[in-house]
């Protein structure tokens, strides 16, 4: 049984015929070749599958397609303009934020959508939306830098 | 001056990696790729009675499905030949693979997985050290006295017992009649998973007789040739292509999934790709092995300690892997940081019916220094001690040797990384609070000296591609350390250096990432090869400047005259004219570390006899315990760390803030349990990885005492920031709440029973 649904990913509309249990995760990495979002648990624990759904940040590997019918989802793959990386993107590169990168879409898109719900959050904040993501490699000092430079910035 | 080296330099795949391009092993596909399903045992031993394919052969979309009655499904290993492809007989530990399905897509292989029908009749799982080792044991494997080994070496090895590694100098008893005190101690240490975020994988490919094997792995060139075991061809029949790895920590040195992905790829025609689940990957990762320490010192009424009495037992699991040589590290600890008249070391590896344990950064070290370090405090306090005072007065200077006879010439490092800490944070001010408590922890470890290589050739655009195998597993020791080194040889900036991803087929061997070798092997291939590229190049601009060679200057991608850089050629010149005249510059290095000088009879069975290319690294934590909850805070965390050159500093300080946040995971909330041979914590919402709330500012002070032989002087970094944090966070704990904690992880129950609640 599959079911007709409209996703609006990065802007761009795509019909799609989906089983109901296909998870959006899925669907982003297998039918439409974005592979930025990652698999590494399916149980919404370490948030390498995070994406934006309606501007919210979203575990996909536990999120059904077909209940995300119309709405807009937005990937790593959606955050730059063109060659120009967006500003938390360039810190995450610029303070250390990414070593082996894997979990590195999640946190940009969970930082992503505190950044645009909070202008310039507190490090507390930081620290707590990050509830939902794990990172093995850094120890997060210098994702936490990164979010704070951007932060400073928009303070500025 | 140098022009790259020494500065933090944005790492060469950050910017792959930030839009979500990067091509991980789980993102590779091929066309007309097939998808892999391994059936593993649900139990942890057992005779296997049947195993009946057909109905899932039969089912719609399956290609192939596969058992050790299918393939030369013959013992291998790194060191001991132990480990079949499937299990045929016996099952020796739950995860153990029994067969694989091979379909159209991952549901099919999925149904096909669920229509095996599998009879195991069960048996009482030698589950625990202890019960691998009482009188009687059942042997994990019946056969093992006739396996073969590596070379034909071999070891002592008996009963469940799979490697023993003894040194006894002879004068240790009587070095503990002359004692003052003796303190006894035992430690207990549990495993630990590695929990890279990107789980295994292997995409495979058969053509023209040849397997080309697509990974995210630590070691291709081990995969290439332990794919070659597995399946009793050549290596060269065998091509590794690496991609971007989503972290490893060890688990990913020795192979995993290629070897089945290899096999149903000749089976089927077709390309095959095999990812394991999360629940796979934690239950055969291989872990951290969980261990027992048992530790005497004799002790002089001033504090001396004429002698060390030392028996390890570490939990191999069902097979060996690296274990015969994790039995020598012992060696390295019980003997180093601290002065010590002799000691008896022995260590044991010991086979359970449990998940095959091995490479977890910082091997056997994380828990090897916790038994040490809680040891020292514990000698301190029984002398009446400052507990710092106690270390500085033992501590090892510069000429000292190890148990193995190896000298450390620079051995007062350590005095001068205490002296930095100190500085930073006076011992007499931390952990004063309230139930605060601080602790300190100390260790010298190694840079693995295994060989790597590189070419180093200049484009005709005047950038620098590197040709190598060293792989990036997310440290930047390939993303910053190589390229950066490369980079300086010719006065470029970073970005104006191409560094290849992995292929056995077309580049040298290189041992891969582990032991923090990277930077200081490969970079030192890559330095001296970059020396060989500048001269070219100084040779041909100096006949198109019509110039003295001596006289000329490289920098900037370009080369002038010194004092007159208004007459220059440009690097892209060079290259073009050396290719049209000499023809292209290129040119290979090659480097593995000389063996340091050792005692080769200080011990039996000792497998890995050498620690080389040594660093030097200070702890210190200062928590609070909460007396009513249990659960312990890190208020500060002090890591001051010898690393020959920081190649790029903000790369070195993260590899340590990771390192010691990986050692903060393992001392205080990682739980990796064993009942009856199976794992208790499933998945990662039980296993507990620190998160961004839980992990406390780490301040780092880098030490630089650069290695002659490294390249601009670096050593290796990574591997060892985990190696004392258990130990300064578990001497911590004690303090605070005034009684030992002997065994880890440090959770809110070990807190509430050492403060007697």
């Amino acid at each position: 049984m599959t079911v007709p649904v409209t996703l609006h990913v990065n802007d761009v509309a795509h019909r799609l015929h989906v089983d109901g249990g296909e998870t959006l995760l899925h669907t982003l990495r297998e039918r439409l070749g974005l592979t930025g979002a990652k698999e590494g648990c399916v149980e919404g624990e370490c948030g390498a599958c995070t994406v934006l759904v309606d501007g919210s940040p979203a575990d996909s590997c536990i999120l059904a397609t077909a209940a995300v019918d119309g709405r807009r989802i937005r990937t790593v793959e959606g955050l730059a303009a063109g060659p120009a990386l967006s500003p938390l993107q360039q810190a995450f590169v610029d303070f250390g934020a990414v070593q082996c990168g894997f979990c590195t879409p999640g946190f940009l898109m969970t930082l992503s959508a505190l950044l645009d719900e909070v202008a310039a959050p507190s490090p507390v904040e930081i620290r707590e939306a990050l509830a939902g993501n794990v990172c093995r490699c850094t120890g997060y000092r210098q994702i936490l830098d990164a979010v704070a430079a951007v932060a400073g910035d928009r303070r500025r | 001056m140098t022009v790259t080296v020494g500065s933090s330099a944005p790492r060469g795949d950050g910017d792959a990696k930030v839009r979500g391009a990067a091509v991980f092993g789980v993102d590779f596909a091929l066309p007309g790729m097939l998808h892999a399903r391994l059936l593993r045992s649900s139990v942890p031993a057992g005779r296997i009675v049947s195993i009946d394919v057909a109905a899932a052969a039969a089912l719609p979309g399956v290609h192939a499905v596969v058992t050790g009655a299918d393939v030369p499904n013959a013992r291998t290993g790194i060191v001991l030949f132990d480990m079949p492809l499937f299990a045929t007989d016996y099952v020796a530990y739950e995860g153990e693979p029994l067969a694989a399905v091979v379909a159209a897509t991952p549901e099919a292989a999925a149904a096909a997985l669920a229509a095996i029908r599998v009879e195991i009749e069960a048996h009482e799982p030698v589950a625990t050290l202890e019960d691998a080792v009482a009188d009687g044991a059942r042997l994990v494997h019946p056969g093992w006295a006739d396996f073969e080994t590596a070379g034909g070496q071999d070891w002592p090895r008996a009963g469940n017992v799979l490697s023993e590694m003894v040194a006894d100098p002879g004068d240790v008893d009587d070095a503990f009649d002359e004692a003052d005190l003796v303190v006894t101690d035992t430690y207990q240490a549990p495993r630990q998973y590695q929990a890279y975020l990107e789980p295994k994988m292997a995409v495979a490919a058969h053509e023209s007789g040849r397997y080309t094997i697509h990974v995210s792995h630590q070691y291709p060139f081990n995969v290439r040739d332990r794919v070659a075991q597995t399946l009793g061809v050549a290596p060269s029949a065998v091509r590794v292509v690496g991609h971007h790895i989503g972290g490893g920590f060890g688990a990913k040195l020795d192979i995993g999934l290629e070897a089945y992905a290899a096999v149903l790829a000749e089976r089927t025609g077709r390309p095959v790709k095999l990812v394991n689940s999360r629940e796979e990957d934690l239950l055969t990762a291989p872990c951290r092995e969980n261990a027992t320490v048992h530790i005497r010192s004799a002790v002089r009424a001033d504090g001396t300690i004429l002698a060390r009495d030392v028996e390890v037992t570490f939990d191999s699991g069902a097979y060996a892997i690296d274990a015969p040589y994790l039995t020598s590290i012992p060696m390295f600890i019980f003997g180093s940081v601290y002065r010590v008249g002799t000691a008896r070391v022995i260590a044991r590896a010991v086979y359970t019916n449990t998940a095959p344990t091995g490479a977890f950064r910082g091997v056997s070290g994380t828990y090897l220094v916790f038994a040490l370090e809680r040891h020292m405090d514990h000698i301190a306090r029984e002398l009446g001690v400052d507990r710092r005072d106690y270390r500085l007065g033992r501590l090892m200077r510069d000429g000292d040797a190890m148990l193995n006879g190896q000298v450390l010439d620079d051995a007062s490092i350590l005095a001068a990384a205490f002296d930095a800490v100190e500085a930073r944070a006076p011992w007499a001010t931390l952990g004063k609070g309230p139930n605060q408590g601080v602790g300190m922890a100390a260790a010298v470890w190694l840079t693995n000296p295994q060989p790597g290589q590189a070419t180093v050739k200049l484009n005709e655009d005047g950038t620098l591609g590197v040709v190598t195998s060293a792989t990036e597993n997310g440290s930047g020791a390939v993303a910053m350390g190589v390229r950066q080194v490369a980079a300086e040889g010719l006065g470029l900036p970073a970005d104006r250096v191409v560094v290849t991803m992995p292929d056995t087929d077309a580049t040298g061997y290189d041992a891969g990432s582990q032991g923090s070798r990277t930077t200081h092997v490969v970079g030192r291939a890559v330095f001296d090869a970059t020396a060989k590229v500048r001269e070219l190049v100084v040779r041909t601009a100096a006949g198109m400047l019509e110039a003295a060679e001596e006289d000329l200057v490289v920098e900037g991608g370009r080369v002038f005259l010194a004092g007159d850089d208004s007459s220059f050629v440009t690097l892209a010149d060079v290259a073009t004219t050396a290719t049209r005249s000499d023809g292209p510059i290129a040119v290979s290095g090659s480097y593995k570390t000389p063996a340091p000088a050792f005692n080769p009879t200080c011990a039996t069975g000792m497998l890995f006899p050498i620690w080389p290319t040594p660093t030097y690294h200070v702890h210190v934590a200062e928590v609070e315990v909460d007396p009513v909850t249990g659960r312990v805070t890190v208020l500060r965390y002090l890591v001051a760390q010898e690393v020959g050159k920081a190649i790029n500093p903000d790369g070195v300080i993260g590899q340590i803030q990771g390192g010691v946040t990986q050692g903060l995971g393992y001392a205080l909330w990682e739980r990796l349990d064993l009942d009856g041979g199976r794992y208790v914590q499933r998945s990662l919402e039980t296993y507990g990885l620190p998160l961004a709330v839980d992990v406390p500012d780490i301040e780092v002070m880098l030490l630089e005492h650069p290695a002659a032989a490294g390249p601009y002087g670096a050593k290796g970094v990574a591997e060892p920031p985990i190696v004392p944090v258990a130990a300064a966070v578990a001497n911590a704990v004690a303090d605070a709440v005034g009684a030992p904690i002997d065994s880890l992880p440090i959770i809110p129950e070990v807190v509430l029973d050492a403060l007697g609640g």
